[in-house]
C-alpha cells in the first residue's frame, strides 16, 4: 500500500533551478497559462521503494538515502547518470510535442496531450530535485544541463528524443512505443538501491500509464475511423518500433551489468521473477519483454480495422536497428536477410518507411481540416 | 475528511487486494457477460449534448429496461448530467423521485458522462465490505451513501501502488470498481 509524500520545502539549489526552469518554458514556447491549476510537486512513495537493497552485490543492506551512504564514487556517478538520462527525456518530449497543441483533432486530445506535457515536466522536476538535493555541486551542474540541451537542436542524450514529432500520428506512435519504453525504464529504477530514486518511481509510473494509454487509444481510434489505411499506418509502426527497441541499450551491456551489481537498476520484473538475473544479457531480457508486449498491443489495436484492410503488425526486432548485433545489417521487416545491394536496400526502406510524399499525403489529405481521421472522444475529467 | 478516511484504513485488508488488482479487473471486466467491447464503445459514443438514444445505449449495456420518463423528467435528467461536477453528489437531490429511486441506473449514466463517478453494484459493495468499508445498501441514489461509495473507491485508488495501474485502457475508476467487484464476487 502506498501513500504519496508531497515535499513542502525546497533547498536553495533547487529553488535556483526552478528559476531556470521558468526561463526554459519561455524559451521553448510553452505558455505557463496552459497549466491551469496544475502544480508541479515533488512526490515520493517510500513504502513501494522498500528498505533493503534487493539485488546485486549489496543485496540485503539498507538502501542508501543520502549521497554519503553510497559506498563508492563510481556508484554515485552511475546514479547521477541514470537520473540525468531520465530527466533529459522528460524535458525533451515536451520540446518535441508542445507545438502540436494548436492542431489537436479534438478537445479530448488537446487536453490529454497537455496533461502528458504537464506530467513530463513534473517528472523532469523530480529528477532535477534529486540531482540538486542529493548530489551537491555535481548534481546542480547536471540539473542545469537538463534545461540546456534541446531536442530541436538535436542535443538531447537519446536519439528518439531528438526526432521531430511533426503531426499527431507521430505523437500517438511516440506515446505508445516510446512512453511504453519509459514505463520499462521507470519500473527498472523502482527497485533501485538509491532510495529517493526508487521512491520517485511509484508516482511517476502511475502518471506514465496514462501517457501510454493515450498512445494506444489514439492508434486504436485512428484504425477505427478507417480514413488512414492500415497499409499506410504500418509504415509509421515500422518507423517507431526500431527506435523503441534501440532505447533499451546495447546487447551484452557492461554498464547495465554494473548498474545491476550496484543495485541501482534492476530487471523489469525484478520483484516478480523467481530466476537469477542473466547479468550478461540484461538489456536483451527487458527488450524481449517489451517486444512481446507491443506485439500483443498491436493485435488489439488492429482488431478495429475496416474489413479488407491488412492487419497491423510489429516488424522484426532485426529490422532497421541502430544499435546491437543487428545494427548495420540488411533485414526485411519480417526479419529475413535482404537479398540485394545497399542501393536496393535503400529503395526497399523507402517503400516500408514513411517517405516525404507519405508525410505530405498524411497531413494534406488524410488529416486535412474537416476529415474525421480519428474517432471522436469527449474529455470527461 | 481525508484524514478521517486515512485513519480508518485497514492496511492488512487492502494489501492482498492491491496485489491482485490487474488480475481481478481482467476477470470481471473481460467476462463476456460484462460485454467489455460495448463498454469500451460507450466511452466514445456517450458525449455532449447527451441524447435520449445515448442513455438508452447505457440502459442496454446495464441490462435495464429503458426509462419510462415524461418529457420534463428526461430534460431534467439530461440537464443534471450536464451540470454535475465531480466530487459533487448533492446535486442528486435536485432530481425527481422517479429518477433518484434507481441508483444503479443513475450511477451508470454518471459514469459514462463523467468518468470519475463509479457504477453502483452489489458485488462492488460486497468487495468494499471485505476491504473494511461498509457502505449501506440502498436502491435510492442517496447523495451521502453514493458519495461515500464513490469517495471510498477514489481513496482506494489513491492508496494503490503503481503496479495496479500498469495495464489497462479504461478509466481508473472502472479499473478499481471492477477489481473490487470481482473481489466481492469471489467471497
Amino acid at each position: 500500500m502506498s501513500k504519496t509524500e508531497i515535499v513542502e520545502g525546497y533547498t536553495p539549489n533547487f529553488e535556483g533551478w526552478v528559476q531556470e526552469f521558468h526561463e526554459w518554458q519561455t524559451r521553448i514556447g510553452f505558455d505557463p497559462a496552459w497549466l491551469g491549476d496544475y502544480r508541479f510537486e515533488i512526490r515520493f512513495d517510500w513504502i513501494s521503494a522498500g528498505e533493503s537493497i534487493e539485488f546485486g552485490d549489496f543485496e540485503g543492506m539498507p538502501k542508501w538515502s543520502r549521497r554519503m551512504q553510497i559506498p563508492q564514487q563510481n556508484i554515485r556517478d552511475a546514479i547521477i547518470t541514470m537520473i540525468s538520462v531520465q530527466g533529459d527525456t522528460e524535458f525533451a518530449s515536451v520540446e518535441q510535442q508542445n507545438h502540436l497543441l494548436a492542431t489537436a483533432p479534438t478537445e479530448y486530445d488537446r487536453k490529454s496531450a497537455l496533461r502528458i506535457m504537464c506530467e513530463e515536466q513534473r517528472h523532469g522536476w523530480q529528477m532535477a530535485y534529486l540531482l540538486c538535493t542529493y548530489f551537491g555541486e555535481q548534481g546542480v551542474r547536471e540539473a542545469a544541463k537538463l534545461l540546456e540541451r534541446n531536442a530541436q537542436d538535436g542535443t538531447r542524450l537519446l536519439g528518439s528524443f531528438n526526432a521531430p514529432i511533426d503531426h499527431w500520428l507521430d505523437f500517438f506512435c511516440f506515446t505508445h512505443f516510446i512512453d511504453r519504453d519509459g514505463k520499462y525504464q521507470l519500473k527498472m529504477l523502482s527497485t533501485s538501491s538509491f532510495q529517493p530514486l526508487a521512491a520517485s518511481m511509484g508516482p511517476m509510473l502511475k502518471e506514465e500509464s496514462f501517457h501510454l494509454g493515450t498512445g494506444a487509444n489514439g492508434l486504436r481510434r485512428i484504425v477505427k475511423a478507417g480514413v488512414i489505411p492500415t497499409s499506410f499506418l504500418q509504415k509509421y509502426v515500422n518507423k517507431w518500433v526500431s527506435t523503441g527497441l534501440d532505447l533499451f541499450g546495447t546487447d551484452e551491456s557492461t554498464s547495465a551489468q554494473w548498474a545491476y551489481v550496484y543495485g541501482v537498476k534492476g530487471r523489469y520484473d525484478e520483484r516478480e521473477s523467481n530466476n537469477d538475473a542473466d547479468r550478461d544479457h540484461l538489456n536483451e531480457a527487458s527488450r524481449g519483454l517489451y517486444f512481446d508486449e507491443i506485439k500483443a498491443e498491436m493485435a488489439r489495436i488492429s482488431k478495429g480495422r475496416p474489413e479488407g484492410d491488412p492487419e497491423l503488425y510489429i516488424p522484426s526486432d532485426k529490422f532497421n536497428r541502430g544499435i546491437g548485433k543487428y545494427s548495420g545489417k540488411l533485414y526485411t521487416v519480417t526479419g529475413e536477410d535482404f537479398e540485394g545491394t545497399e542501393e536496393e536496400y535503400a529503395e526497399y526502406l523507402a517503400s516500408v518507411l514513411p517517405s516525404d510524399e507519405d508525410e505530405r499525403k498524411l497531413v494534406e489529405e488524410y488529416m486535412a481540416p474537416g476529415v474525421e481521421w480519428i474517432q471522436y472522444r469527449e474529455w470527461k475529467g | 475528511m481525508q484524514t478521517h478516511a486515512l485513519l480508518n484504513v485497514n492496511r492488512d485488508l487492502l494489501s492482498p487486494f492491491f496485489e491482485r488488482v490487474p488480475e481481478l479487473f481482467d476477470k470481471y471486466h473481460n467476462d463476456p457477460e460484462s460485454n467489455p467491447e460495448l463498454y469500451e464503445e460507450l466511452l466514445y459514443k456517450i458525449h455532449r449534448p447527451m441524447t435520449i438514444e445515448m442513455l438508452d445505449m447505457i440502459d442496454d449495456w446495464m441490462g435495464l429496461e429503458h426509462r419510462r420518463l415524461n418529457k420534463d423528467q428526461d430534460l431534467m435528467l439530461r440537464l443534471f448530467l450536464l451540470a454535475i461536477r465531480y466530487p459533487d453528489t448533492l446535486l442528486l437531490e435536485s432530481l425527481d423521485d422517479v429518477i433518484i429511486e434507481d441508483v444503479r441506473r443513475i450511477s451508470a449514466y454518471l459514469h459514462f458522462t463523467s468518468h470519475t463517478y463509479t457504477i453502483w453494484d452489489q458485488d462492488t459493495r460486497k468487495g468494499l465490505k471485505l476491504l473494511g468499508f461498509d457502505i449501506p445498501d440502498t436502491e435510492r441514489a442517496d447523495p451521502f451513501i453514493y458519495g461515500a461509495y464513490v469517495g471510498t473507491i477514489e481513496l482506494i485508488k489513491d492508496l494503490a501502488p503503481f503496479t495496479c495501474f500498469l495495464e489497462h485502457d479504461v478509466p481508473r475508476q472502472r479499473l478499481f470498481q471492477a477489481a473490487i467487484a470481482q473481489f466481492g464476487r469471489e467471497a
